[in-house]
């Protein structure tokens, strides 16, 4: 809307930017303006036709050399961009334009091109405009090659890295048009934008431009990386090796072919020198190329087998690592990884994960490394964080099977608590007794191999293990807590738990009620996590009857202890958890306990009375858990009819408390989780109704009061529908849902006045009967009319008072003085207002468009951007001084 | 230099360095881990132990109905218990010039070296060294004292008898030597003769050597030695901490440049991570107290305690324990308890600071202000009345044998709501609940000991260096239950040299030099003569005096004047000349330049021979050799005096004379 403004502001901004580009508000603006402009320029619209000014900048900018630097290399993006298109080309070129911008030598003569942002600025437009063959012809022609080969190793990261990448651009985005059979590929990896560009542009002529770069970068790619193993050049040859992976991530064959087929024997000669920085990159390369070809390359695979095979062990490792990663399944490479990766693990527990054939000839060098603490700790973690993706291997390709790999986790577990009785290599004992690292590493892995098949034999041994982490003093919180999600988890995956029966019951919830005591919030936390995850793992009912479960019947006191810790976040988990434990008894229908009676007082008391936020969003959890759980397994709701002593209507009972102090929270989560227990009580009492749609990702219902909504139930049963709508509206009042959504709309907090908007939208196109005068009024819409509600006097009383007195005003276009005082003592007066009434006066729809705008979007908004630029360079001009400080960071 | 060590437990030292003639005791430890061998001492009649059947041989061969008593498979002796003493027959112990004391733990068999030995020396210690080490002692006789036994067991320490009994008992050795308690009037003579020091503060002994004790911030007062003289340092390293605890922190940078280094007091529980075992001790002190049991503490009445009641004060809020009652029972609980609070110097910098301050420096003051921690010397008394269930006792003595804490074993150990804890790591807890099995109540170890880890240690050794360790035994190799923990010993290069009890080690240094003195008027007579540039020499003649280890050049007297003698006159000879001494001669012959002189005096058949130590000169027309050496010239020339003198001045020619 306003576009037409940003067409007449834009001159102005040009003229600003020209003559003073240092007042810019902040040093982001010139980079908003691009993205607006690309914007402009992807939405499909001519740039220069939109805004004619933009060429005259541009030209004005680079002829003038003394323009600030920032702003040149605006102008050198800007018109990349609007060169990207042909038409912009072909006019830049007439106007002579794009000849003396991308001159490198111009900028040099200059001075400038010392300054990486004109660089960056240089390569940038150069990236834009590469879209079709005439800039190719044009990139060629001038010979560009040369100056971005130079700074692709730029000692600018940014230049050198966006230098990468334009290359990179060059080549894959004119790569010659393929056979039909491997079209499909080229589509999939983004060359897309071209071909719908230019479809099936292929002249003589960009053939030629083309194979004129190819044939420069290979040569160049050639000649660097040979040279590359000095010191020195370990930059350079870093940069070209991410050059060719990203070369070869998404090159077609013919391109991959060739450049495989320069770069082969310079990229073996390095992975032999064994330059253990240049590792990873390379090992990026093998990956890409990999995974660029549906058959392996016999080249690729010669330099895989080679790095598989270096004889340090850290990047054999790395190595190893990473081709499992990349998810190929090539059998010979997957053994051996899987080998190299299981071999520290080996030597530690002393378990025969590899087999008798223990000759490993990287054997001794793994030991030797092992030895050391550093190297030790990081390789067995290397170890360890792949050993789940080991364990989704087909069997056959493993060396042992699966159990072993548990128990070898296991004794590794044991050997970090100074615990050896497995015959493993005791020097490297001493790197790993009590390293939280290892420890953390291992207990994840033994939580993930809770799921692999056949591991199940061991889990006497897990627990027993698990246990003696949860027990042992010098365990940190955190080992602690992954302690407990491994046992969660193993709890949860075995079915049959009655061999660790004993451990449970005894070992187990003596430590816990240890835990729940300790002096660290952390650890009374994750017991307190672990005791409701417990409860809610899926258990058979034999178990529970033989109450072998260490969970429910005596973690509740232990939970409702926790309710009164000092640490909020304890207190949270508490209620978290208990809410789960009782899910139980809710579920059934049970008759109402003392406990529970206890419970539901004590969250109130906390809902009211505490003064952190967590608790009291918890407690909101709980509820909304609870109602949740008996909406979905009892009968459609009617609070009478459920008897009086049922948990069931306890929690009716207590929701009106809950909702009005929820409600008059401060802490902007805990209102909107009250809305969400407010929605769960709409959903109840609106199920079954005509155009009752429900959940919080439909679209805001219909925006036309009077569309038809196609309804197949209803229709039917429209009389007796409307008259239960009285009655569900007059319980919702009741209940306090409508003051709830009411005092929501007008809260100060975007996220719940949206939230409460998007509600009462739905309560009013549900239940509301279209305003009286429009329709004939049957007796059942005029009793829904009538269902009222109070509005306090102060408070969202008065916002909402306010609201609605507004708009009477702006519809009724009458300004009575008389007439407002009226309506406010009537509001004073107690009298309810009519609920349909209100909603329909308090124009919902216009606040829902303001509420789902994002708060800043009128900050963000081009429009505004201009007019900052020229608010600042006035206030700059005005005050006629320099800006104190400036930060120049190298940020592009 | 040597070493007598005359205890073989690594933490209750009791080591004799000789040095430059002194004679040094470094610490006199008792080693109180015999007394799990006895029976404990009930304040109040115990039939359950009055019942406890006699223990008879299989054979029932033997029969020491009086003594020994058998408890859930275990024999003890029914007696006073007994404590074993450093060793005393390696040397005599009235040689002693000094004990050093490092701590208020290392102290407790001072009486029985000091009394009835013929010691004559002095005992340095720091003040709340000897006044908590005072207390502690006190509160041992006390303990002993109010339950006296009137037999004291001897018969099954006969060799052949000792020798069939089962169990420890069987294993114990030189129990012969083993004491009963000494009494307060021992402990007071004992007392009178340590003198106190301060940190850094210097102490001459007999001129031959200065010794000094450092913080080493594992008690109050706690102390590590500096032994040294002008040219050599030995460090003595007991009972250190480097964790932040009540006292001041440990001075490691003295440590640097030891000749050698005495390590002992290391922790005796290396893989019970001290903030670990307090945070152990909270969540089961609160687990057993929201559970409706009470919760037994055994412990010393000083030391970890103050650390206990500390962390103790900022879990009660926490844990909601507010209205449990902490009640510390000990004979001296009332001093320990205040004199923690003035011992202002000896505190950490964070509690000094308090000292100034309205608030005291240890919060467990608040504690008694509030009525929630309670004191009392004994279970009699107030106690009695004021004793409210469920609560926390803190009380001694540690090995449960003797002290309050029997009372309170009696008492709880038939229910499994109440729960032992175990903090002092001195005491196996499974020796020490031996006597009380079958037992009900839950038990927990939390052995917090702070003295310095096997890590820390050898961080701290790289840092100062010493040029050698010495160490007991103990530490030189992995524990014997963990015996592939090679990370809990002192690995070191050069080794550390073990020692164990009854060793006598001869350090390796020997000393190289002394200092001496040169007096004013006799430095004033000297006459140097520069033989290298910076290096000068002179000769002197004096008389070298020596006392009290220092020793000093005097120049030498005049003979006095022959005292006229009035009685008989005789001719006298005359006193014989002193010949002026002949000047030193220093440097070598060069060969060259040797030969070209003589040349130059016309010898020139000169046939030179290369020697091991030199050259062999012959001159063949002169029938003569010139032996020249490393140190010594010789010419060996028959019956030409002349041609002799003048190939001596030949030679001296290049020769430097002083």
């Amino acid at each position: 809307m306003d576009r037409g403004e940003c067409v007449s502001l834009l001159p102005r901004v040009c003229e600003v930017l020209r003559d003073s580009g240092r007042s810019l508000p902040d040093d982001t603006s010139l980079e908003k303006l691009l993205d607006w402009f690309s914007g402009l320029t992807e939405a499909g619209g001519s740039l220069l036709e939109a805004h004619p000014c933009l060429l005259e900048f541009i030209s004005t900018v680079v002829n003038k050399t003394s323009s600030d630097p920032d702003v040149i290399s605006f102008a050198l993006k800007l018109s990349g961009l609007i060169a990207a298109t042909e038409d912009g080309f072909e006019t830049l070129q007439e106007r002579s334009v794009l000849d003396l911008t991308f001159n490198q030598r111009h900028w040099q003569e200059a001075g400038l091109w010392e300054d990486p942002c004109i660089r960056i600025g240089w390569i940038q437009g150069v990236r834009s405009m590469l879209q079709h063959s005439k800039a190719l012809g044009f990139f060629v022609q001038a010979d560009f090659i040369v100056p971005l080969l130079q700074l692709q190793t730029d000692s600018s990261l940014f230049v050198a890295a966006a230098a990468n990448q334009t290359l990179a651009h060059v080549l894959l985005f004119f790569q010659p048009a393929l056979s039909a059979g491997c079209n499909g590929t080229v589509k999939s990896q983004g060359s897309d934008t071209r071909t719908r560009e230019h479809p099936g542009v292929t002249t003589a002529e960009t053939d030629h431009d083309y194979s004129a770069v190819l044939v420069a970068i290979s040569e160049y790619l050639k000649g660097s990386l040979v040279r590359g193993e000095e010191n020195t050049r370990l930059h350079q040859s870093r940069q070209i090796l991410k050059l060719l992976a990203l070369l070869l991530a998404r090159a077609a064959p013919p391109l991959r072919d060739k450049l495989l087929r320069t770069v082969a024997d310079p990229l073996e000669e390095l992975v032999t020198a064994g330059c253990s920085r240049l590792m990873p990159p390379l090992m990026d390369i093998v990956l890409a190329a990999n995974s660029s070809s549906s058959v392996p390359d016999q080249r690729v695979t010669r330099l895989l087998s080679s790095m598989l095979n270096t004889n340090k062990p850290a990047d054999r490792l790395r190595a190893a690592a990473a081709f499992l990663h990349s998810g190929h399944r090539d059998t010979v490479h997957t053994v051996r990884a899987v080998r190299i990766l299981l071999l520290p693990l080996d030597i530690i527990t002393g378990q025969t994960l590899l087999g008798a054939d223990t000759s490993e000839e990287h054997r001794f060098s793994m030991v030797e490394q092992l030895k050391s603490k550093t190297t030790c700790v990081s390789m067995v973690c290397v170890c360890l964080t792949n050993t789940p993706q080991i364990t989704l291997m087909p069997p056959d390709l493993l060396p042992c099977p699966l159990v072993v790999i548990v128990s070898a986790v296991l004794s590794l577990l044991r050997i970090c608590c100074g615990d050896s009785s497995s015959g493993g290599c005791a020097e490297v004992f001493r790197n790993v007794i009590g390293s939280g690292k290892v420890q953390k590493c291992a207990l994840e892995v033994l939580a993930c191999l809770s799921s692999s098949p056949g591991v199940k034999d061991e889990l006497t041994e897990v627990v027993t293990v698990l246990i003696q982490y949860l027990n042992d003093p010098d365990s940190d919180p955190t080992v602690i807590h992954k302690s407990y999600q491994a046992l969660v988890k193993w709890m949860s995956v075995c079915e049959d738990l009655s061999s660790v029966t004993d451990l449970l019951r005894r070992d187990l919830s003596e430590v816990v009620r240890k835990r729940v005591c300790d002096m660290r919030w952390e650890v009374r936390d994750s017991t307190v996590e672990f005791l409701g995850k417990l409860a809610a793992v899926p258990k058979s009912a034999e178990e529970t009857r033989d109450g072998t479960w260490p969970g429910s019947c005596s973690s509740a006191p232990l939970l409702r202890e926790a309710l009164q810790d000092p640490e909020s976040y304890v207190r949270a988990s508490a209620v978290a958890a208990l809410a789960q434990t009782l899910a139980r008894g809710w579920q059934q229908g049970a008759a109402l306990t003392q406990e529970q009676t206890d419970i539901v007082s004590r969250l109130l008391e906390i809902l009211s009375q505490d003064t952190e936020g967590f608790a009291r969003r918890a407690v909101l959890q709980y509820f909304i858990a609870w109602f949740s759980s008996r909406a979905s397994h009892t009968s459609p709701p009617s609070s009478s009819t459920t008897s009086s002593s049922s948990s069931s209507s306890l929690l009716v009972n207590s929701v009106s408390s809950i909702l009005s102090l929820g409600s008059a929270d401060l802490d902007w989560e805990v209102k909107v989780h009250t809305l969400e227990l407010a929605e769960l009580l709409l959903d109840e009492a609106l199920s079954g109704h005509r155009g009752y749609r429900k959940g919080p990702e439909t679209p805001p219902a219909p925006l036309h009061p009077y569309a038809v909504v196609p309804d197949r139930t209803s229709t039917l049963r429209m009389q007796g529908a409307e008259s239960d709508s009285a009655g569900a509206l007059s319980d919702l009042v009741e209940r306090g849902v409508v003051s709830a959504l009411l005092s929501g709309l007008v809260d100060c907090d975007r996220p719940v006045g949206l939230k409460a908007c998007q509600l009462l939208i739905t309560l009013r196109d549900t239940i509301c009967p279209p305003p009286l005068e429009t329709l004939d009024a049957t007796p059942a819409t005029a009793t829904v009319a009538r269902v009222s509600c109070e509005l306090p006097a102060c408070g969202w009383g008065r916002e909402i008072r306010k609201i609605l007195g507004a708009n009477k005003c702006d519809k009724a276009k009458e300004a009575d003085v008389a007439g407002e005082t009226r309506e406010e003592g009537k509001g004073e007066g107690n009298d309810g207002v009519s609920v349909c009434e209100m909603l329909r006066s308090l124009g919902l729809d216009a606040r829902l468009d303001v509420l789902s705008q994002s708060s800043d979007h009128v900050h963000n908004s081009p429009l505004s951007l201009l007019q900052d630029i020229l608010t600042a360079s006035a206030a700059h001009t005005r005050q006629d001084m320099q800006p104190g400080q400036e930060v120049i960071v190298d940020c592009y | 230099m040597k070493l007598y060590c005359l205890s073989g437990h690594p933490t209750l030292p009791c080591n004799v360095l000789k040095f430059k003639s002194t004679t040094i005791m470094l610490d006199c430890g008792l080693d109180t881990t015999s007394v799990l061998n006895f029976l404990p001492l009930p304040l109040v009649h115990s039939p359950r132990l009055s019942k406890l059947p006699s223990w008879v041989s299989k054979d029932g061969a033997v029969n020491l109905e009086k003594e020994l008593k058998e408890c859930a498979g275990r024999v003890f002796v029914d007696s006073q218990p007994e404590f074993c003493l450093p060793e005393k027959e390696l040397l005599d112990l009235s040689t002693i010039d000094v004990i050093l004391i490092s701590n208020y733990h290392c102290m407790m068999a001072l009486p029985y070296i000091t009394e009835h030995t013929g010691f004559t020396g002095t005992v340095y210690a720091t003040e709340p060294t000897l006044q908590i080490g005072r207390l502690l002692m006190e509160e041992l006789v006390n303990f002993m004292e109010r339950v006296p036994k009137a037999q004291a067991a001897t018969c099954w320490k006969n060799k052949e008898i000792q020798r069939m009994l089962p169990g420890p008992l069987k294993d114990a050795v030189d129990v012969w030597t083993w004491k009963r308690s000494y009494s307060m009037q021992e402990v007071n003579s004992a007392l009178s003769k340590v003198q106190l020091v301060g940190y850094s503060q210097k102490v001459e002994l007999f001129g031959a050597v200065q010794v000094s004790p450092l913080s080493s911030g594992y008690s109050l007062g706690s102390s590590n030695w500096i032994i040294q003289s002008h040219h050599e340092k030995v460090s003595y390293v007991s009972g250190s901490s480097l964790l932040t605890t009540h006292p001041q922190p440990m001075d490691q940078s003295s440590l640097k440049n030891s000749d050698v280094l005495i390590l002992t007091g290391l922790t005796q529980m290396p893989t019970a991570n001290p903030d670990g075992m307090l945070a152990e001790f909270c969540s089961n002190l609160a687990m057993t107290i929201r559970a409706g049991g009470n919760v037994l503490v055994p412990c010393y009445s000083s030391g970890v305690i103050y650390d206990l009641l500390e962390c103790l004060y900022q879990f009660i809020d926490n844990a909601s324990l507010g209205t449990t009652p902490f009640y510390f029972i000990s004979p001296v609980a009332n001093s320990s308890l205040e004199f923690s609070q003035i011992f202002a110097e000896w505190l950490c910098h964070n509690k000094q600071s308090k000292v100034y301050l309205p608030e005291p420096p240890f919060p467990h003051a608040e504690l008694i202000q509030t009525n929630k921690l309670k004191h009392y010397p004994s279970i009699h008394g107030d106690f009695s009345s004021d004793f409210r269930q469920p609560c926390v006792v803190f009380t001694g003595h540690p090995s449960l044998r003797f002290g309050d804490v029997v009372h309170f074993m009696e008492l709880w150990g038939k229910s499994s709501l109440n729960t032992i804890i175990f903090t002092e790591p001195d005491f196996s807890y499974l020796d020490a609940l031996a006597p009380y099995q079958p037992l009900a109540m839950k038990c927990v170890y939390c052995p917090i000991d702070t003295r310095l880890n096997f890590h820390q240690v050898s961080k701290l050794l790289k840092e100062v260096q010493p040029l050698h360790v010495v160490c007991p035994e103990q530490y030189t190799q992995p524990p014997l239950s963990q015996s592939h923990r090679s990370d809990l010993m002192l690995e070191l290069q050069p080794p550390p040299m073990p020692y164990r009890r009854c060793s006598v080690l001869n350090l390796p240094f020997r000393r190289r030099y002394e200092r001496i003195y040169i007096l004013p008027e006799l430095a004033n007579s000297l006459v140097p003569s520069e033989i290298k540039p910076g290096i000068s020499v002179a000769t002197v003649s004096a008389v070298l005096h020596s006392k009290d280890n220092k020793h000093t050049l005097q120049s030498v007297p005049k003979p006095p004047p022959a005292p006229p003698s009035k009685k008989r006159k005789r001719v006298m000879e005359e006193p014989p000349v002193v010949q002026a001494p002949k000047p030193l001669l220093s440097g070598a012959v060069p060969l060259e330049a040797f030969l070209a002189t003589l040349k130059k005096h016309g010898i020139t058949e000169v046939k030179v021979e290369e020697t091991a130590d030199g050259h062999i000169l012959h001159l063949q027309a002169e029938d003569t050799l010139i032996q020249l050496e490393e140190d010594g010239t010789h010419i060996v020339c028959d019956n030409n005096e002349p041609l002799r003198t003048s190939l001596r001045d030949l030679v001296l020619r290049f020769l430097q004379k002083l």
